[in-house]
């Protein structure tokens, strides 16, 4: 059993070997280009980022039809926006918005496997990929939440959204109090990826 | 059964939870992902996408069908020790390239002839139609929705979760098997799954959102408190509830 649960010494080392020696490899035989892997991940570095969902908040916050809208065809309503093209592209397909208000939390997870908003909040951090996470927040979102800083009353419900179809969901946070007079730059500042998927309130970090 | 598809719910774990917000923790992590896109950009089935793809005339020579079902059916068919043991992009890693050398693109000779060498420089620089292809799909998706539904549920309608035999791959998660719920949603239109997956999913059908009461999913160990669970389950997965038995 000891192999079962020892990893190899070199670890990283064989992984960053073996992925450049595939990546290498493709492009020889003309699978992808040289330039492939990189203009990928530059679309999501400059484009496809949580500044996207910050907008989406922010806007939110400051608009109540629009915060009316968003929730219920969070697609048309985004378009609304200006947001790079392509909200609707991968991952994106079917987007769906859910708001926080007083008495109601909501969290995002995916128990099977790790569906996220790209095209709102970008890539999914690893915390949202974690096993223990995925397993834990669908029996006992209140203890999770608790645990990583969100302490919520005993009367707030909790909605837990598992991902395990066709819809890319996120959180409108509830605004913080106290914030009625920032600009949106400031607004903007407050929202974080975890809050738009649920692990936490906005203007705190998880 | 397979305990990749049982992790919700799953007792025993670690606490407290500690948050890693990094995307990735290791650099080469960047690169599979990269790859990964790659193929789902090119994949041979998006000429049959609603965005019809000019896929066929794509100067690549990737050749076969490459989604997410794809990535999915191999963490799920994994070795379950090995699923928990290593990290997320060490799985896409591991079901990736065995799936290039499965496949015939390159051998594991070939592979191992060139582990650590110094990143070569690239002769040939590709077709910029490649990787236009791959930005175009991500641009524009490939969405699953088909046809107009006819749903065989209503809103308010209470439903069994079904308990079908799972193949390597299912969209049911096991901790809602045999469960009672009430639909909250029936979403507009029908939702095809990129493959069948041998337990009903994979031509269009109706997609609904089921809510559950944390007694139903956890019995009396459920945790106390207001709290909702609510799944978007393919019509495959839902079964009427028999009145009056």
């Amino acid at each position: 059993m000891t192999e079962q649960f020892a990893y190899p010494s070199d670890r990283e080392t064989s992984s960053a070997d073996r992925v450049q020696a595939l990546e290498r490899l493709l492009i020889e035989k003309g699978v992808i280009t040289g330039q492939t892997v990189d203009k990928v991940l530059a679309y999501f570095e400059s484009e496809m980022t949580p500044l996207n969902g910050q907008k989406i908040v922010v806007k939110a916050w400051t608009d109540p039809d629009f915060a009316a809208r968003v929730v219920v065809d969070t697609p048309a309503a985004l378009e609304e926006l200006d947001l790079p093209e392509g909200m609707a592209g991968a991952e994106g397909e079917h987007l769906q918005a859910v708001a926080n208000v007083p008495g109601v939390h909501n969290l995002v997870i995916c128990t099977l496997c790790s569906c996220f908003p790209w095209p709102v909040l970008g890539l999914p951090p690893y915390w949202y990929k974690d096993p223990v996470f995925r397993a834990r927040a669908a029996r006992e979102p209140r203890t999770v939440l608790a645990e990583v800083g969100v302490a919520l009353p005993d009367e707030t419900e909790i909605k837990v959204w598992d991902s395990s179809g066709h819809s890319r969901w996120f959180v409108i946070p509830e605004r913080p109090p106290g914030t009625e007079d920032f600009t949106d730059e400031q607004l903007m500042d407050l929202v974080t990826t975890e809050s738009m998927m649920g692990v936490a309130l906005a203007g705190e970090s998880a | 059964m397979r305990l990749q598809h049982y992790l919700g719910g799953l007792e025993g774990l670690p606490q407290p939870l500690n948050l890693e917000k990094r995307v990735f923790v290791e650099d080469w992590e960047k690169r599979i992902f990269g790859i990964h896109v790659a193929m789902m950009g090119l994949s041979k089935h998006l000429g049959s996408a609603l965005p019809e793809y000019p896929i066929d005339d794509v100067p690549t020579e990737f050749r076969d069908e490459w989604t997410w079902a794809s990535l999915r059916t191999g963490a799920e068919g994994m070795n379950p020790f090995d699923y928990f043991k290593f990290r997320y992009y060490e799985k896409w890693l591991g079901g990736i390239s065995q799936f290039f050398v499965d496949q015939g693109y390159v051998s594991e000779e070939e592979i191992s002839a060139i582990l650590g060498a110094p990143k070569a420089p690239t002769a040939e620089p590709g077709s910029p139609a490649i990787d236009d292809q791959v930005i175009d799909y991500l641009r524009r998706g490939d969405s699953p929705r088909r046809d107009v539904a006819h749903p065989k549920f209503a809103v308010g309608d209470k439903v069994l979760i079904a308990d079908v035999p799972a193949g390597e791959h299912t969209r049911l998660p096991g901790y809602l098997r045999t469960r009672v719920g009430t639909v909250t949603r029936v979403f507009e239109g029908d939702y095809g799954y990129f493959v069948h997956t041998g337990d009903g999913i994979g031509d269009p059908m109706p997609i609904y959102i089921v809510e559950f009461t944390p007694e139903e999913l956890w019995g009396p160990r459920a945790e106390p408190g207001a709290n909702a669970l609510y799944a978007e389950l393919f019509e495959a997965y839902l079964q009427p509830i028999e009145e009056d038995q």
